[in-house]
């Protein structure tokens, strides 16, 4: 057997793995990081934007488009979500998940009742092609790229931007940031409803990859949580960017070798022993490290 | 005895008054005596309903006197009634087999708790990770039980059965002894009274303000001098053995257990029982996790489709309106009501 199909391989593999737990993770670090919250309904909210991509795409809006539309409905949901109920949990971080908790069970079992028990899923676009013995699938290549392209895209949105400015600066010294005319409640709502935005965006272009069901989400919180806690609040995107390749690193070649299941297993061990060397995540153990080595340069 | 009453009627939870112990004293009556009043089938329900409350009173233990939040204690419950079941299925000819199942799940609850617990405790991590994590755990253990289908699945001559469940599950037996029926639902009374006073005594002993202290100001606590990693460790062990007690009941009451009881859906019940009565009381709790079983049971066996809808809108309701728990908002708006009317002159 030829050695570069099967690095190639490899290095597939891990790519869309690592694509995976980003995009299932980046809707809840978005709001973690900027709100110190967890949304514990993340996983509906994902469930929505497959939801409203399926049900436009059988409806003849081509795919792209009803990606677009599953991110403005999972946001229009996160808006509703964070001025109804979320604004009052501000600083009690338990009190937050409990009540996000609530609010994904009503969401779950409400579209069990109103949708029924699946929907007829959507085919993966794109075709596939082969390498030696292995065969790629355009659509998970265009998923690792699209990933890519959102790190930028968030990079660009909090250095680039005004919203990001006072996002920034709402998060680093709330009073401050109002007393200098910023007006953090509706930076608080837009954050809220950009994360849930990006987890509906997330749904939607993992529905073809996956079952339509009410209780879909499930199946992403494990690893969007796991990679959260790996990543630390420190500085969320790069957490997230630099655990979702870890994580890859250690569920591809377990998973390889010994199945999915003990892929999964691996993880949660891997973020246990992760958090017992690093209690703040990889992001906080960056930091420091990038903090040391400037101030030695400086002296 | 003066002590251990001391300890009981200490400050710690709610209901301290003679006209609290009056009408305790008769609920406890009346619970003993509903089975001569009612048929078999009811008794095996208020069973069903009492046999979660340990369950209930582990989540009140860590969550509203220790300050950790955990959303998976249901895998505590579940691996206790899983290995009562492989223990005492394989011991079916010995008549003290159940007993040394109940050892076995209790043993294994602690020791996966325990060693869960040296990872999360023992790092110092940020507060909101630990129910992220036993939130994982128990997805996970649900996962992997859910893939023992088929015979290689076999421990001895107990099959752990996939999805389908783990069927043909021994009661509990003492010696000749069966509890079963009308002896297992006293079994299931006394075991939450003796959970419930013992926590109470808990609560009010010394360890039981240090947890408290330890939730108020960690740091502050351990500057005391505490060693607050262990005192929580050995909190979060605790309450995963209340936790599979209830789980040892459960598949003594139902003889089945099946990967669903680890669940998303089912790991929510415990939070949701525990913040609707007011995690800062036991009484409470116990309270608030014997009525929603019995309203979700009731409204589950009617076949509503709403049950899980109702109690997920109920946990979002009381978190925005009642943030210390109904039960306990209740009590004490009566408390203070009492104080008015027999004592206007103490402040």
């Amino acid at each position: 057997m030829d050695v570069l199909p099967l690095v190639l391989s490899l290095l597939y593999q891990f790519a869309t793995s690592a694509a995976f737990f980003f995009l299932a993770a980046l809707g809840l670090v978005v709001i973690l990081g900027m709100m110190n919250i967890i949304n514990l309904a993340h996983g509906e909210l994902m469930m929505i934007g497959a939801y409203t991509a399926t049900l436009t795409v059988h409806a003849g809006v081509p795919f792209w488009l009803s990606v677009i539309l599953g991110f403005f409905v999972a946001a229009a949901f996160g808006a509703v979500l964070e001025l109804l109920i979320v604004r009052r949990f501000y600083g009690r971080e338990l009190g937050a998940l409990v009540v996000t908790w609530g609010v994904s069970l009503v969401l779950g079992q409400g579209t069990l009742l109103f949708f029924g028990p699946f929907l007829p899923s959507i085919k993966i676009p794109g075709g596939s092609f082969s390498y030696g013995v292995f065969s790629f699938s355009d659509y998970w290549l265009i998923l690792v790229l699209v990933s890519l392209l959102l790190i930028l895209g968030l990079w660009w949105l909090y250095n680039r931007t005004l919203y990001g400015l006072q996002a920034k600066a709402t998060m680093q010294n709330p009073e401050m940031a109002r007393s200098l005319g910023v007006r953090t409640p509706r930076i608080y709502t837009l954050t809220f409803s950009l994360g849930a935005g990006l987890a509906g965006l997330s749904g939607a272009l993992l529905a073809p990859t996956v079952t339509i069901a009410p209780f879909m989400g499930q199946q992403f919180v494990a690893p969007a949580f796991i990679t959260v806690v790996v990543g630390g609040a420190a500085n969320v995107i790069v957490g997230a960017v630099a655990s979702s390749a870890l994580l890859a690193a250690v569920k591809t070649p377990i998973g390889m070798a010994f199945g999915a299941f003990s892929g999964t297993v691996a993880l949660l061990f891997a973020a246990l022993i992760i958090i017992r060397i690093m209690p703040n995540g990889i992001s906080a153990a960056l930091q420091k490290y990038f903090i040391r080595r400037a101030g030695g340069a400086a002296r | 005895m003066r002590t251990i009453v001391g300890l009981i009627s200490g400050g710690a939870d709610i209901g301290r008054t003679r006209v609290f112990w009056i009408g305790f004293g008769v609920i406890i009556l009346l619970f003993l005596l509903y089975p001569t009043q009612t048929s078999a089938f009811r008794v095996a329900n208020v069973s069903f309903y009492l046999l979660n409350i340990p369950l209930g009173l582990g989540m009140a233990l860590l969550w509203g006197y220790g300050g950790v939040l955990s959303f998976g204690h249901v895998a505590y419950f579940g691996i206790a009634g899983y290995v009562y079941g492989i223990v005492a299925g394989n011991m079916s000819e010995n008549a003290f087999g159940p007993l040394a199942g109940v050892a076995a799940g209790l043993l294994a609850s602690a020791f996966v708790a325990g060693i869960f617990g040296y990872f999360v405790f023992y790092a110092r991590v940020q507060k909101w990770i630990i129910p992220i994590l036993t939130l994982v755990l128990t997805l996970l253990l649900e996962t992997f039980l859910g893939q023992t289908a088929g015979y290689q699945w076999r421990i001895g001559s107990v099959l752990l059965g996939g999805y389908n469940g783990m069927t043909g599950i021994p009661w509990f037996q003492l010696g000749g002894f069966v509890f079963e029926g009308y002896s297992f639902y006293y079994l299931c009374l006394f075991v939450v009274l003796a959970c419930y006073f013992s926590l109470r005594m808990l609560v009010n002993s010394n360890f039981g303000q240090v947890i408290v202290a330890i939730r108020e100001d960690e740091l502050r606590t351990e500057l005391l001098g505490y060693d607050i990693r262990a005192r929580q460790w050995v909190v979060f062990v605790l309450s995963a053995v209340l936790a599979g007690l209830s789980g040892l009941l459960y598949v003594q009451w139902g003889n089945y257990i099946t990967p669903s009881q680890v669940g998303l859906l089912q790991a929510a019940l415990p939070v949701i029982w525990a913040a609707v009565g007011g995690t800062t009381s036991l009484l409470a709790v116990v309270i608030s996790t014997f009525t929603l079983n019995w309203v979700t049971y009731t409204l589950s066996a009617q076949g509503n489709q709403y049950a899980m809808v109702i109690i997920g809108a109920l946990l979002v309701v009381t978190m925005l309106f009642f943030p210390r728990g109904i039960v306990v908002m209740v009590a004490e708006r009566l408390g203070r009501f009492r104080t008015r009317r027999t004592a206007p002159s103490q402040p």
